[in-house]
């Protein structure tokens, strides 16, 4: 039998966590997308020197689960003296910090490929177009593939997006108080994983639900420039 | 002759058989006692094959008093009461908490160990967090990073007790003696024995000691572990309980635990 008193006295302790999946969501998918960014611009610089490291690191970052990275942040780092007395310890103490970090790596190398996929993606005939009126390669890069590629890229990049949002929920692994360490400290109160965990996916729906909704007009606004049917 | 010499042998072997049964009838309590035999360093056969620890010292101490025989049965964990029940054996000595749910089955003696919670922080930290007479000071609290099992007694006891102190919530204690260790939080509060065995005595623990009392609130953390009995021998629970008393005043109990601990896991002060 379902505990719906259980499920309404859940509901807003788990709600007070809602700040902080935010702010892990936000803060690593701007870090994150700052860093893809970097490593797509080192990927097509067409440098060797520049884009293997690019390549190497999207590799390891895409190859392993998330749940080793942050374990590996977390708890391998301060393994480590020189790192425990360098000038990151201050974040790396914190497992705010360590989750934020383990995020944007991750998303990082993810983000990176679904916008070099953008950029592959537009037209070459553009590209020769502007050439020949004159635009250099950067004016070229800035305001023809830019945002045609941004546009491109959108629906990728909100499902990356959503991902990350779900994959805070693996901050709880280390300590941090969001949704899910809430929740989970709730059901190991009360035994009842079904009620707590239940009303917990469907505000992730939710979340989801509200992050889709905000692409889908980010979306529309950037194609404003192709012509509408109907 | 022959016959006078084959008659008194008979009445003496008669009689003697008579003085043995009757020796036999005065001393005949034997006690069974159920425990687990693997939970070292409380009930577990040593390398010898013999039972030893925390609980078989009490058990022997108890039996000792009481004038009784005593039987060891090996039992697993989750069959222990209802083997009690079913007369498999008359008393558990297994390191068995006494908790409301159980007192409905069964009785309980005086509690032979407490069950407490202790703080556990670096060596000389210099911060004054306990008055003399034990309480918590909760301005020397404000700001402290507490770790703790998650959902734990001693989780209750600080968001009660301490609302000032950062609590982080730990899910194995590995994780929690690894922060404490790498700095993360400056404290942890757990069970004093298991502090001891898994952290305290070992490398890892070596710059670190208890910094607060034994806190026994009984309210937060139970009563603590008794020998457990079948209800309706009120007479034999009276009789437990006295052994334990003796036992305590006597300081049988602090000796059996400074064979495993360097501290007392019963309450020292108990006067009955």
């Amino acid at each position: 039998m379902i505990d719906f008193q259980l499920i309404a006295d859940s509901i807003p302790k788990m709600l007070v966590g809602i700040g902080l999946t935010l702010e892990l969501m936000l803060v690593s998918a701007v870090l994150g997308t700052i860093l893809a960014v970097i490593l797509l611009l080192m990927r097509i610089s067409g440098r060797r020197y520049l884009s293997w490291p690019a390549l190497t690191y999207i590799y390891i970052f895409r190859g392993t689960p998330i749940l080793v990275q942050i374990f590996i942040i977390y708890y391998g780092l301060p393994q480590l003296d020189f790192v425990r007395e360098s000038i990151f310890w201050p974040i790396l103490r914190e497992p705010y910090g360590c989750a934020v970090l383990a995020l944007a790596l991750n998303n990082g190398a993810y983000m990176s490929e679904i916008f070099r996929g953008g950029v592959l993606g537009v037209d070459k005939g553009l590209g020769e177009a502007a050439s020949a009126l004159g635009l250099s390669i950067r004016q070229r890069f800035m305001y023809i593939t830019t945002p045609i590629a941004v546009r491109l890229a959108i629906p990728a990049y909100s499902n990356d997006i959503v991902s990350l949002m779900k994959s805070t929920a693996l901050a709880s692994t280390i300590t941090l108080l969001d949704m899910m360490g809430i929740a989970r400290t709730i059901v190991a109160e009360t035994f009842a994983p079904y009620e707590v965990f239940i009303s917990l996916a469907v505000i992730y729906i939710i979340m989801t639900f509200f992050i889709q909704k905000g692409f889908g007009y980010f979306e529309r606004y950037m194609s404003r420039y192709l012509k509408r049917d109907a | 002759m022959k016959q006078f010499i084959k008659l008194t042998t008979m009445a003496a072997i008669a009689i003697g058989l008579v003085s043995v049964t009757q020796v036999q009838t005065a001393t005949a309590e034997t006690l069974r006692v159920g425990m687990e035999c693997t939970y070292a360093p409380f009930n577990f056969k040593t390398a010898e094959g013999n039972l030893d620890g925390y609980d078989v010292d009490v058990a022997k101490g108890v039996a000792k008093i009481l004038g009784a025989e005593l039987k060891f049965v090996c039992q697993k964990w989750d069959g222990m009461i209802p083997a009690l029940l079913a007369n498999k054996f008359d008393l558990v000595i297994a390191s068995m908490s006494i908790t409301d749910s159980r007192l409905e089955k069964m009785d309980f003696s005086a509690p032979y160990r407490i069950s407490v919670g202790r703080l556990v922080g670096k060596k000389d930290m210099g911060i004054k967090l306990f008055d003399d007479g034990g309480k918590p000071m909760a301005d020397n609290f404000e700001g402290l990073k507490i770790g703790v099992g998650r959902a734990t007694t001693y989780a209750k006891w600080f968001e009660a007790k301490l609302p000032g102190a950062k609590v982080v919530y730990y899910d194995s204690s590995e994780a929690m003696y690894l922060d404490l260790t790498n700095g993360r939080t400056d404290m942890i509060m757990t069970n004093p024995m298991k502090a001891f065995l898994k952290f305290l005595s070992k490398e890892d623990g070596a710059g670190y000691e208890f910094v607060s009392p034994q806190i026994d609130e009984t309210k937060f953390f139970g009563i603590g572990v008794g020998i457990g009995l079948r209800k309706g021998n009120d007479e034999l629970k009276k009789r437990l309980d006295t052994a334990v008393l003796e036992l305590t005043k006597n300081g049988s109990l602090k000796t059996y635990a400074l064979k495993y601990f360097p501290f007392a896991i019963h309450n020292e002060g108990w006067e009955g």
